[in-house]
């Protein structure tokens, strides 16, 4: 049977509110981001990122499992993070983003600074750079 | 000065056309683009998207090339209130569009001086990858069929043929 344009998965009629959870691991902290990251709200996502990649955070972990749109602010905010965390030897990794995400990483690049990984077991298990030693 | 519609409750004026370069509306023959005419905020900057989005959902386009109108809108915008208008609440921004089931014709115009597209750098050349702004230009001419300006630089627009 044909499915309508109605009944396609993840075409969406309204845009879903973005939301944010945050929840730490000792260093690691994951992100989970769900919804519609837009033009209005996208300047939480930077202030997220950057919130923790401030504190003593090595690693952030995206998971964009429940994201269904993103904009280049909101990628933007994700790169601020990014230059933050490199200072402390840290990185931002990124899981399981839909198809539309992953070509939207794809077409700017961002895959080259953002390794994609396919569910949070994996990059949370993946090593993380040695942190520098105290002087 | 025509009185135009604006979405967020209150009345406007167009604002005085800044090149005499032709619109979308003078180089795509066709029925007349509607227009809607928004305060220089990014909340209000989501009602025309969201009149057009209705319009591409209705005309039958699949979900890659929703997608990509979107993004392209939602980058238009934004760059309009920021950069063109550089979040100056007594500007304005117009945006014209005509949704059919073939394509769907978007100009976005500020009241900025405008800018010179060539001179935005590369967002995806190795040196500029790790710049946390300047994709949105980028980001249209990858996800749209056509993109333009006008002379001045303070109107964009975007075209984008149905796929599906």
């Amino acid at each position: 049977m044909k499915m309508s344009r109605a009944q396609v998965p993840g075409l969406k009629r309204t845009d879903r509110p973005l939301t944010i959870q945050v929840e730490r691991h000792e260093e690691a902290a994951v992100i989970r981001l769900g919804g519609s990251c837009t033009m209005e709200v996208s300047s939480q996502v930077r202030h997220a990122i950057v919130g923790l990649a401030n504190e003593e955070i090595r690693l952030i972990v995206l998971d964009l499992s429940d994201l269904d749109f993103i904009d280049s602010n909101g990628l933007g905010g994700v790169i601020a993070g990014h230059l933050k965390l490199r200072h402390q030897r840290g990185s931002i990794r990124v899981v399981n983003p839909s198809p539309a995400i992953t070509e939207l990483l794809g077409v700017t690049k961002l895959t080259q600074i953002f390794p994609i990984f396919p569910d949070l077991a994996s990059a949370l298990a993946a090593p993380v750079e040695p942190k520098p030693p105290a002087r | 000065m025509k009185p135009s519609r604006l979405q967020d409750g209150h009345q406007a004026f167009d604002p005085p056309a800044q090149s005499t370069m032709p619109t979308a509306q003078t180089f795509d023959a066709g029925e007349p683009l509607k227009e809607i005419v928004v305060r220089n905020n990014l909340a209000a900057a989501k009602l025309p998207e969201e009149a057009i989005m209705r319009e591409v959902m209705a005309a039958g386009y699949g979900e890659e090339d929703a997608f990509a109108i979107k993004l392209s809108l939602e980058e238009a915008m934004t760059n309009a209130v920021r950069h063109g208008n550089r979040n100056d609440p007594d500007k304005r921004v117009v945006v014209r569009y005509r949704v059919t089931p073939q394509k769907t014709v978007i100009t976005v115009r500020d009241e900025g001086g405008g800018f010179i597209p060539e001179r935005v750098p590369d967002c995806t050349l190795p040196e500029n990858i790790e710049r946390p702004c300047g994709r949105g230009i980028m980001l249209m001419r990858a996800y749209m069929t056509e993109v333009s300006f006008n002379e001045s630089g303070n109107e964009v627009i975007l075209i984008k043929v149905n796929q599906s």
